[in-house]
């Protein structure tokens, strides 16, 4: 039987893209005052990317460009929402960046610094008091 | 003009956005120490991939693997996620077979 290697190299890109996507996204966010602006290089650049796997026949390259084309199209979206994470508390705010410092200051914000995800689960509810505690007391 | 490579595109993205509720509602129902096992299922449907000749489902099938390898080192972060009250928290999970040797292990999480 012959080894198809298509599905192989889809989910190496797919893996990858999604990785390098969710990384870079939550940095560019933190760094960036005018989102407006990565996300139209986003939008470019997975247009592009598109483009490309429109416009090569070689089948492995033109699954590697249409994948990595999309995942770059939805990294466009997730800054914005990255920047609702951040608002909601649900990401650590940069408090060198003006538009963090802003949703840091406004009146009952739910914005914090802290990485409320960075520990291990405990295996119950924990209040916000406690949720606190549990990344900052070691 | 060939469109193979926009519509695996698109069908990954699909594929990939089936992995939110894959994590949320596994992590809810099975808990986060079933990472070992899905980044095991992930591998070996990446694996079945490789026999499929038709190309557009051998890459829905490689897709649907990668999903599966991501979703294991998601699982850790979601099940804070129901602790803080972000998400349902259920208290009567489903245990995974070897639990006590996989809470030893560090779950990934990239």
């Amino acid at each position: 039987m012959e080894i198809n290697p298509l599905g192989l190299i889809s989910a190496v890109i797919a893996f990858l893209s999604i990785w390098i996507g969710h990384v870079s996204v939550r940095k560019i966010e933190a760094i960036t005052v005018a989102l407006w602006k990565p996300m139209a290089i986003l939008i470019a650049l997975g247009l592009a990317l598109e483009y490309a796997a429109l416009s090569i026949p070689n089948r492995p390259l033109a699954t590697v460009l249409g994948i990595l084309g999309v995942t770059l199209l939805w990294d466009a979206f997730e800054v914005k929402r990255q920047a609702d994470r951040i608002r909601k508390g649900h990401a650590p705010a940069n408090p060198d960046n003006p538009r963090h410092a802003a949703m840091l200051a406004e009146p009952n914000s739910r914005a914090t610094t802290l990485n409320i995800l960075n520990r291990d689960p405990i295996g119950r509810m924990v209040d916000p008091e406690e949720a606190v505690r549990l990344i900052t007391s070691h | 003009m060939n469109a193979f490579g926009l519509i695996v595109g698109i069908a990954t993205l699909l594929i990939i956005g089936l992995g939110f509720p894959l994590v949320i509602q596994g992590e809810r129902r099975f808990g986060y120490l079933w990472w070992p096992y899905m980044l095991g299922i992930g591998v070996l449907i990446i694996g079945v991939s490789l026999f499929v000749p038709v190309d557009w489902l051998s890459v829905v099938i490689g897709a649907i693997g990668a999903t599966f390898v991501w979703g294991s080192t998601e699982l850790k972060e979601q099940a804070i996620r129901a602790e803080v009250g972000w998400f349902p928290f259920n208290a009567n999970k489903i245990k995974p077979p070897f639990e006590a040797i996989i809470q030893k292990w560090k779950a990934p999480h990239l």
